[in-house]
């Protein structure tokens, strides 16, 4: 038989142990908008019986352990897709760059916002290099129209002009979003190293405290946020080390191992500018497989540096055939050999300066005692529908449009493919939530029930204390 | 089993679809104002790739219609020209056949006679000297029209006594059309046997219409009635034909640019119909479509309000 005073003792431990469910409601919902933080729940274990003649009587019960709530295998998943989406939102953003830089969009008059079932059949023209060579070839018919009017050798020397300067700006523009890309890169390594080093010293913090019996639910949360921090940035694989440590290891290297950061991530150049990521201490050449570093160097060095090329042979063919066809020919003064462009690729071309000082000197006839000849201006406006062997046996705008298309197919995918990611890791957010997630509903409910516990357990204190005072006073009285 | 909802699964999963239906209008609502479904290359990489290659087609068809409008401009004022020079023929053919009668002819006659003829010369060389108002290119000069293509000798009282043609014979073909060239101008002097025939000397016809204006001129002045009558009223038959065979030529000309131009014409509204369906909205489909997004929007606004500002809390005692 208990007897009053281990009652009281009993109804003191249970007001412990319901004090204790409010204080971890009270965590809950302090951290129901804490990002990365799984909820957490009391244990409240009955205390082992006692025999008594009557049989076995209750000892009342204790908090025994807080548990957080966590699924493993969600978070393994959400580290994996978390690459997935790293990768894709990095290739995603760097052709959005090539995109912009590119500046080949169609825009609208609005001739088209009226109720007509079709849109006006005029509305769409473009902005960029296609409407520009156009021009250029175009010029070149004007000028055959009128081979002796200066003024239009002016215009064909001002749509040449156009043409290599906007070839010069997208390069321009390319290189600098490739070195953004290098930078990016080198930004993403040394995020992934800080990462390293606070998930080594979170180990070493976890390890400690359980090896010393308690428990890190908080530090978990924060190492697993840090995991798929990470895991945002590479691929990354983890496997249990002792005492709840996570060892990590990147594309085969295994970077940390318990409380130790064996090696960290460096950049390095392989020749041609273009950063990779190895090991530091190691210097082992990796080959990452996701994440927004794998996606930026898949995007720099795939789709935007084939647009570059791609643009590069364009100009480099438009200089070629079309100084090959105008140094035949003669100027309205008689001079021949002078080149129309000068330079060699996307990056040099530039219209020859003697002709925009003096456009007579575009070489538009066959003959030199002909200035009024348009043989040779004929030819120049025919390369613009002639096939070229240098663009794949496309046209200028043709080998254009391709390029074209072949970015926006490109970026086309990347915007699905984050779209579906996005997708793919709301919906495990969700699930996990629905696992490790505080709702206020459940949490205001369990306040209510260790509230109700308290005070019964807070009646039953003061119900043994009248039974004392009572007892007391059967021996003053 | 019903899956258990956290509080912040409303509030991530409500942001996520206003994103979504904001996103949703935003590409509506450009469509509508632009009246374009595809504005940037990744919207629909196919479709753009077709819109650059109509709209390179069709700034080629452009070109082909200014070019068919400068050479309409052209064979205008060529035709000008050729009228000019047609009258100038008919008067001198007129005065040959008046001189050539020696009944009616006193030598005072032949004299005004010879002065018509001189200051048909001069009306001839100006004609033949004629620029392109809009690019002041030579007509008649051939290719070789950087100078006036005829130049004159006088002699000491002031009478042409020679006409020097400075150009070629080669006329500039220009493009009004896929694998079509067309041209109006006319050489001024073509002494072989092929090519385009000149206007003032042509082989292949036997003109010569400045040399026949001074031999008529010099017989006038020489009141060498059978010569005027014999050989200078056949050349200048020549001369006359020539000019009218010139005319026609012009007028085919025209005729065919007419056409080009309503090919090229019918070939820009073809190109632009198919910009139109590779790149233009339905406009319809496109009002519809964002009046749902609005309405999605908008009930979810609402909905997201009343079960956000719901929780076990407001049923609790204060």
């Amino acid at each position: 038989m208990l007897g009053l005073f281990s009652t009281l003792n009993l109804a003191s431990h249970s007001l412990q142990a319901q004090m204790t469910g409010i204080e971890v409601t009270g965590q809950n919902l302090a951290n129901v908008n804490t990002t990365g933080y799984s909820r957490q729940v009391v244990h409240i274990t009955a205390n082992p019986d006692i025999q008594t003649g009557i049989g076995p009587e209750g000892t009342g019960a204790n908090a025994t352990s807080i548990q957080q709530i966590v699924s493993n295998l969600m978070n393994s998943q959400i580290q994996s897709q978390n690459s997935t989406s790293g990768y894709w939102n990095a290739q995603q953003s760097a052709l959005q760059s090539g995109q912009n830089d590119l500046a080949e969009f169609l825009s609208g008059n609005g001739s088209a916002s009226g109720a007509s079932a079709t849109a006006a059949a005029t509305g769409a023209t473009d902005t960029g290099l296609d409407g520009q060579l156009s021009a250029l070839f175009n010029g070149f018919q004007s000028v055959a129209a009128s081979p002796t009017s200066v003024s239009a050798r002016q215009a064909l020397v001002g749509q040449a002009q156009t043409v290599a300067a906007s070839f010069n700006g997208v390069n321009t523009q390319l290189n600098s979003i490739n070195q953004s890309l290098n930078a990016s890169l080198t930004s993403d390594v040394s995020s992934a190293n800080q990462l390293l080093t606070q998930i080594a010293t979170l180990n070493s913090q976890i390890t400690s405290a359980q090896f010393n019996g308690g428990n890190a639910n908080d530090l978990s949360d924060e190492r697993e946020q840090d995991l798929e921090n990470l895991s945002q940035l590479t691929n990354i694989s983890t496997s249990s080390g002792n005492n709840g440590a996570v060892n990590i290891t990147i594309a085969g290297q295994t970077l940390v191992s318990g409380n130790t950061v064996n090696d960290t991530l460096q950049t390095y150049d392989p020749g041609n500018g273009n950063l990779l990521v190895q090991t530091t201490k190691g210097q082992v050449n990796l080959t990452l497989t996701g994440g927004s570093m794998q996606g930026t160097i898949d995007a720099r060095d795939g789709t935007l540096a084939t647009l570059q090329s791609n643009l590069n042979a364009l100009a480099s063919t438009l200089i070629t055939q079309v100084n090959n066809v105008n140094s035949a020919g003669y100027g309205l003064t008689g001079s021949t050999g002078n080149s129309f462009f000068n330079g060699s690729d996307a990056s040099t071309i530039t219209v020859n300066p003697a002709l925009v000082t003096n456009p007579s000197l575009v070489q538009a006839s066959a003959s030199p005692t002909s200035p009024g000849d348009n043989t040779v201006a004929l030819q120049l406006a025919q390369l613009g529908t002639t096939p070229q062997a240098g663009l794949d046996n496309q046209t200028f705008n043709g080998s254009y449009a391709s390029t074209v298309a072949d970015l926006g197919g490109a970026l086309d995918d990347a915007n699905s493919q984050v779209t579906n990611q996005t997708t793919v890791t709301n919906m495990l957010a969700t699930q996990r939530s629905s696992i490790s997630g505080v709702s206020i509903d459940q949490e205001m409910t369990n306040m209510m029930t260790y509230q109700q516990a308290y005070q019964a357990s807070a009646q039953l204190v003061t119900t043994v204390n009248t039974m004392l005072t009572d007892t007391l006073a059967m021996k003053t009285s | 089993m019903l899956m258990r909802v956290a509080s912040n699964s409303y509030t991530n999963a409500m942001l996520d679809q206003f994103n979504t239906l904001v996103a949703r209008q935003n590409t509506l609502q450009s469509e509508v104002s632009t009246g374009l479904s595809v504005q940037t290359p990744s919207d629909n990489p196919v479709a753009m790739q077709n819109t650059l290659n109509y709209l390179a087609d069709n700034a080629t068809q452009q070109q082909y219609s200014a070019n068919i409008s400068t050479l309409q401009a052209r064979a205008d004022t060529v035709d000008n020209v050729l009228q000019s020079l047609q009258s100038a023929s008919s008067q001198a053919s007129q005065i040959a056949t008046s001189a050539g009668n020696v009944t009616t002819n006193s030598p005072t006659q032949l004299a005004t006679y010879a002065d018509q003829v001189n200051q048909l010369i001069n009306q001839v060389v100006t004609a033949a000297n004629t620029q392109d108002p809009a690019t002041g290119q030579y007509l008649f000069g051939g290719t070789a029209s950087g100078a006036p293509p005829y130049t004159t000798t006088t002699g000491a009282n002031g009478d042409v006594t020679a006409a020097t043609y400075n150009g070629n014979s080669t006329v500039n073909q220009v493009p009004i059309g896929s694998n079509l060239t067309a041209t109006v101008d006319i050489p001024g002097a073509n002494p072989g046997a092929t090519g385009a025939r000149g206007l003032i000397t042509d082989q292949q016809s036997g003109a010569d219409f400045l040399n026949h204006l001074i031999s008529l001129r010099n017989d006038l002045q020489a009141g060498d009635t059978t010569a005027i009558a014999g050989t200078d009223t056949a050349n200048l038959q020549h001369d006359e034909n020539n000019i009218s065979f010139q005319v026609a030529n012009n007028g085919v000309q025209q005729t065919k640019l007419t056409a080009a131009a309503t090919f090229a014409t019918n070939n820009t509204q073809s190109l632009n119909q198919q910009i139109s369906d590779a790149s233009s909205a339905n406009i319809v489909n496109v009002m519809v479509q964002l009046s749902q997004a609005q309405t999605a929007y908008q009930a979810a606004l609402e909905s997201g309000s009343k079960i956000m500002s719901l929780s076990l809390l407001n049923y609790m005692p204060a």
